[in-house]
């Protein structure tokens, strides 16, 4: 069992309600994205990034890259937050999935280690090799963002 | 939240794009760009979505063409860096890129 689906994780959304995750563009937490071969089994119980089938190759780095959150903003009823394109240059990469989460959660509440956010299943292995390998997030509007509340 | 009771995310698409043995064109990444600034739904009332993407054209072809400066202007930096650092016949290379 691998992939199945994109996942908003269980533990992220209780962790919203204890304010433990701050997406502000220039304030904000930080948050990274780790890709996963298709070994891993990542879902909506997923609660923390682990290094378990994490993937490895030129020019990638275990953790994975640093993402740059777009701050967040509403449309009609829905609040929305959307992240920039994530790109390993010169990589030579085989990814089936990849894990957000945030290494500098607030644990003024709950305590937390790099806490997960979103379980991306990108349908199939990708593969870059000696080449870029980039992960394009969806339209930021309010049927599509990767992150919306409604 | 917009996900089903067992948390899965039903209606986000994430996309992954890769290259092998060179980098993402100007070409592609301008679609990316475009696809970030304009999307055109397909329930859209067929003059404006006509309209929508006549614009989309218009504006990818903007993207290409100021893409294509910038990768110039950064060749011609990387060429002086290069050319400061008695590296001449690879900046000549470049150049040539």
């Amino acid at each position: 069992m691998a992939f199945s689906g994109n996942f908003m994780c269980t533990s992220f959304k209780k962790e919203l309600l204890y304010g433990a995750h701050d997406f502000d563009a220039s304030s904000g937490d930080t948050f990274k994205i780790a890709l996963y071969t298709s070994s891993a089994t990542l879902n909506a119980a997923t609660t923390a990034y682990a290094t378990t089938n994490e993937v490895s190759g030129t020019n990638y780095t275990a953790g994975g890259g640093t993402l740059t959150p777009v701050d967040p903003t509403s449309s009609g009823t829905t609040a929305l937050l959307d992240f920039v394109d994530e790109t390993w240059s010169s990589a030579t990469i085989t990814a089936r999935g990849a894990l957000i989460y945030n290494t500098t959660p607030n644990t003024t509440s709950i305590s937390l280690t790099n806490p997960a956010v979103i379980v991306l299943d990108f349908g199939g292995d990708k593969t870059s090799t000696a080449g870029d390998f980039t992960v394009v997030f969806p339209t930021a509007d309010a049927s599509n963002a990767i992150i919306r509340i409604a | 939240m917009n996900d089903s009771g067992l948390g899965k995310v039903p209606t986000f698409k994430v996309d992954v794009h890769t290259t092998n043995g060179r980098g993402f064109t100007p070409e592609e990444i301008a679609e990316r760009c475009a696809n970030k600034i304009i999307a055109i739904s397909d329930d859209a009332n067929p003059a404006i979505r006509a309209q929508a993407h006549a614009f989309r054209g218009e504006l990818l072809k903007t993207l290409v063409f100021y893409m294509r400066e910038a990768v110039k202007s950064d060749r011609t930096t990387v060429y002086n860096a290069l050319t400061d650092a008695g590296q001449t016949e690879l900046a000549k290379y470049i150049r040539r890129l």
